[in-house]
């Protein structure tokens, strides 16, 4: 659990020094849609790119506008801050329009903080919508990322150890899931703030390592629940979220966290990757055509019935609809959800916040309260 | 929403007001004068309107029609399409679809009302939208979601992977009213064959999206009439613009907001054309005379507006650069790079549209070439510093033009130039264009007064000696 812990709180972690000692190299990526098995098919580690840890948003601010979401600005700075030295290379994808902006904002700060010059860094244009010509593509920007690896790795990734990453990816996928299970008992049998601990983990880690520690953290739960009193159970949703204390916040109100959906989390994280088809086409259909982030315009209902299918599943009696500011995508799709979600019996909330851990947490606090009365 | 507010359909009060303001216009001076009396909030935007006589009256005229289309499409058997500005129009008026277009059906009423939208852009809140989200669509789309108007049919969208705030308003909308919705999605990259294919693809998606929803194929000749007309406003479009790049520029500024207004409400529609030609005689007119075309005749310092321009209410915007001396040399929103514009002879930018005639296919991929160039889908799709993009683009406008400065005005709901302004504006700096950011929003002036906008313009031009 304590090289979970140390990879779902810090940025750096054991299991990357690890991997570094050996000569292997590092690669950030933004944003869930980045087909990670890409990278490790070509022997070298994604890891995706966070900013948890900073003290402030001086330099990020230097180059990024005031009414910008915090992540990004947070991941810049962390750069900037030399957090992550960890990085042989970086991909920014087009999640977002502020993450995208991070490509500039990085390349023009590196002219500032030369240690931010990354010799890989690479842009991928993700399309927004679905059609034939959507998923053609994207399947020639994952070409082109493999291309882009291979010639600066000096690596020559095949469709066979594509296939292979899949594979090893999908264990990890298993394992979250059948973590995630041990959410469902009542009282949980693990503590929201644990098993979302698991899922930051293993972006963060050496799958193998990620595995054997899972496995471990599985086992020792299954046999030695946590000691969980009953409380509401509460599924999380909405922006990017990385920040475990806002899962201890709501805990420590006395409710019991049993789910995330949001794309550090298991929402998206335990499909699996289809094992049968080409792998390029299977790598397709899940980052895209699977995706549950609203950055997909015109698929509201397909988000919505996941959702309502993730509530279902881990027996939630309300929802918190959160969204970092600026992050418009998200706080209008919150909306939505909460008109639709209510009008079906689901209590929700809607709280803004920052990115980065304890930012306003006495605010956060008194709001779930005040919501935890309301559904209890 | 106030219950007094809900009495009064939006678009029948913007049909109202303008034509109001057309025939106050249309009378005598001295009716006009005596009409001034009853509209103290904006008098200003009427004297703007009314300086330039002809220009004005058409205008308002062609603003007019296209609120007149919307009232009374449903009567007449058509559809109603909700889109948005960077959106090219031509299509829908050949399928007799009427376009309900966000940003400019917002600009009117924030410039022409008392409280300009401001209990609309509320309501946009009330509904669930994000209030960090883009006011140019919320001014109009309140009204809109708060069923004020002739309801919509379809909503059609081309900013995904352009700006992600104003195609979330669109996905939004079309979720809250329940209506078919579809997108145009666009690259980061521009002129490679891969995205002109991607891009071409997507149009003729499009075209069955409208031909299911209108129940009726695109009509040849109804297309290749707009194409036709379309090519020659953009003709007269570009002798303005090469007039603009003389000293003085003979182009008064609010000139620029019938450009883009014109192109975004009724590109192709004679009443467009009737404008434009008005415009360029007074351009001409000025030019043959040496003269500048600010009311005072003298130009002090030549603006770039690199991205949109600032709609306060009664336009003061437009008065306070005329009052100060500043040309306006354009936006973002007045450039649409067909393929004869003036400022494609410099090398930094590429090549433009041609619009071709010869077959229902080679009108469709002109429709294509001209809507992945519109304001916004062009520059700012990919990273602002490659090639074709906002910075290349406005630093060759700034030459071209010879601007003396550079001023960025948008909104706090754009997520895409407030990622990279701060660098862009240093780049531009660098390049020997004092730049100005403007931290108001350009449809609300609650989130900073004209008053405090226009004392830092002021302050930027008297302390770069601009003026």
């Amino acid at each position: 659990m304590d090289l979970i812990k140390q990879a779902a709180f810090e940025l750096q972690n054991e299991s990357i020094s690890a991997w570094k000692k050996n000569n292997n190299s590092v690669v950030g990526y933004t944003c869930s849609q980045v087909p990670l098995e890409l990278f490790y098919a070509g022997g070298i580690l994604p890891v995706r790119l966070r900013g948890v840890g900073i003290q402030g948003l001086d330099i990020a601010d230097a180059y990024y506008g005031p009414f910008i979401c915090s992540f990004p600005k947070a991941i810049l700075q962390s750069m900037a801050e030399k957090k992550l030295k960890h990085l042989d290379g970086a991909v920014i994808a087009d999640g977002c329009d502020s993450m995208r902006r991070l490509d500039e904002c990085w390349r023009r700060a590196s002219n500032d903080y030369p240690h931010m010059d990354l010799p890989f860094f690479h842009y991928m244009n993700i399309p927004r919508k679905i059609s034939d010509h959507a998923r053609d593509w994207f399947i020639d920007e994952i070409q082109q990322l493999q291309t882009a690896l291979n010639s600066y790795f000096n690596v020559s990734i095949t469709l066979e150890d594509i296939q292979k990453a899949i594979t090893i990816y999908n264990k990890s996928r298993e394992l979250i899931a059948k973590i995630e299970n041990l959410r469902k008992f009542n009282p949980p049998k693990i503590s929201g703030s644990d098993a979302f601990c698991v899922s930051l983990a293993a972006e963060s880690m050496v799958p193998e390592t990620f595995q054997q520690q899972a496995t471990a953290l599985y086992d020792h739960f299954l046999h030695h629940p946590a000691e969980i009193a009953d409380g509401p159970r509460i599924l999380i949703s909405g922006s990017a979220y990385d920040d475990i204390h806002l899962i201890q916040t709501i805990e420590a109100s006395g409710a019991n966290v049993v789910g995330e959906n949001v794309c550090f989390g298991p929402s998206h994280r335990i499909n699996l990757v289809s094992e049968e088809q080409p792998p390029l086409e299977a790598l397709m259909e899940h980052y895209l055509l699977s995706c549950p982030c609203p950055r997909m315009f015109g698929r509201f209902d397909y988000r919505m019935a996941l959702l309502k299918e993730t509530i279902r599943n881990v027996q939630a009696k309300g929802v918190v609809l959160q969204n970092i500011r600026f992050c418009d995508l998200h706080a209008s799709e919150n909306g939505l959800l909460e008109r639709k979600l209510e009008k079906e019996g689901i209590p929700c909330i809607r709280l803004e916040r920052e990115y980065g851990s304890q930012t306003d947490t006495g605010r956060l606090r008194m709001r779930m309260d005040a919501f935890l009365e309301r559904i209890s | 929403m106030r219950p007094e507010i809900q009495e009064y359909p939006f678009d029948w009060m913007l049909h109202k007001s303008m034509h109001i303001a057309f025939d106050s216009l249309k009378g005598s001076k001295k009716e006009y004068q005596y009409m001034l009396n009853y509209m103290p909030y904006f008098k200003g935007l009427m004297d703007l309107l009314g300086k330039y006589d002809e220009p004005g009256i058409l205008f308002v005229d062609m603003v007019k029609d296209a609120v007149d289309d919307i009232m009374f499409a449903h009567d007449q058997g058509k559809k109603i399409c909700m889109t948005t500005f960077c959106f090219s129009p031509i299509v829908l008026f050949a399928m007799d679809v009427v376009p309900v277009v966000m940003e400019p059906l917002t600009v009117l009423p924030t410039i022409l009302w008392k409280r300009g939208t401001y209990d609309f852009m509320n309501f946009c809140i009330e509904a669930g939208l994000s209030e960090t989200s883009c006011s140019s669509q919320r001014g109009a789309l309140g009204a809109y979601l708060a069923g004020l108007c002739e309801p919509i049919d379809f909503i059609l969208f081309d900013s995904g992977g352009v700006c992600d705030t104003n195609a979330n308003v669109f996905a939004f909308s079309a979720s809250y009213l329940n209506k078919p919705i579809f997108q145009l999605d666009y690259p980061a990259s521009f002129l490679d064959k891969k995205t002109r294919e991607y891009q071409r693809k997507d149009f003729r998606e499009l075209i069955s999206f409208l031909e299911s929803q209108t129940g009726k194929k695109l009509d040849y000749d109804r297309l290749r009439n707009g194409l036709e007309e379309t090519h020659k406003q953009d003709l007269i479009i570009s002798q303005i613009d090469e007039y603009q790049m003389l000293k003085p520029n003979p182009m008064p500024p609010i000139f620029n907001l019938f450009m883009y207004a014109g192109r975004f409400l009724a590109t192709s529609k004679p009443g467009y054309t009737k404008l434009l030609e008005s415009m360029l005689r007074t351009v001409k007119n000025n030019a043959d005379q040496g003269k500048s075309g600010l009311q005072s005749g003298k130009e002090k310092c030549r603006a770039l507006f690199c991205y949109i321009d600032h709609y306060s209410s009664d336009a003061r915007m437009w008065n306070f650069l005329d009052d100060n001396g500043v040309s306006h040399l354009g936006s973002i929103l007045s450039r649409f790079f067909p393929d004869h514009a003036p400022y494609l002879q410099d090398e930094d930018i590429n090549s433009g549209y041609h619009i071709q005639l010869n077959s229902l296919d080679d009108m469709i991929d002109s429709l294509t070439e001209i809507n992945a160039r519109s304001p916004m889908v062009k520059s700012i799709r990919g990273p602002y510093d490659t090639p074709y993009m906002w910075l290349e683009d406005a630093l060759s406008f700034a030459r071209l033009y010879q601007a003396d400065c550079i001023v960025y005005s948008g909104t706090p709901g754009c997520r895409n130039t407030w990622g990279m302004v701060k660098p862009f504006a240093r780049d531009t700096e660098k390049q020997g264009f004092p730049t100005h950011i403007m931290y108001s929003d350009a449809f609300d002036e609650r989130v900073e007064s004209f008053e405090t906008t226009s004392l830092r313009l002021a302050e930027f031009f008297r302390v770069r000696q601009l003026i």
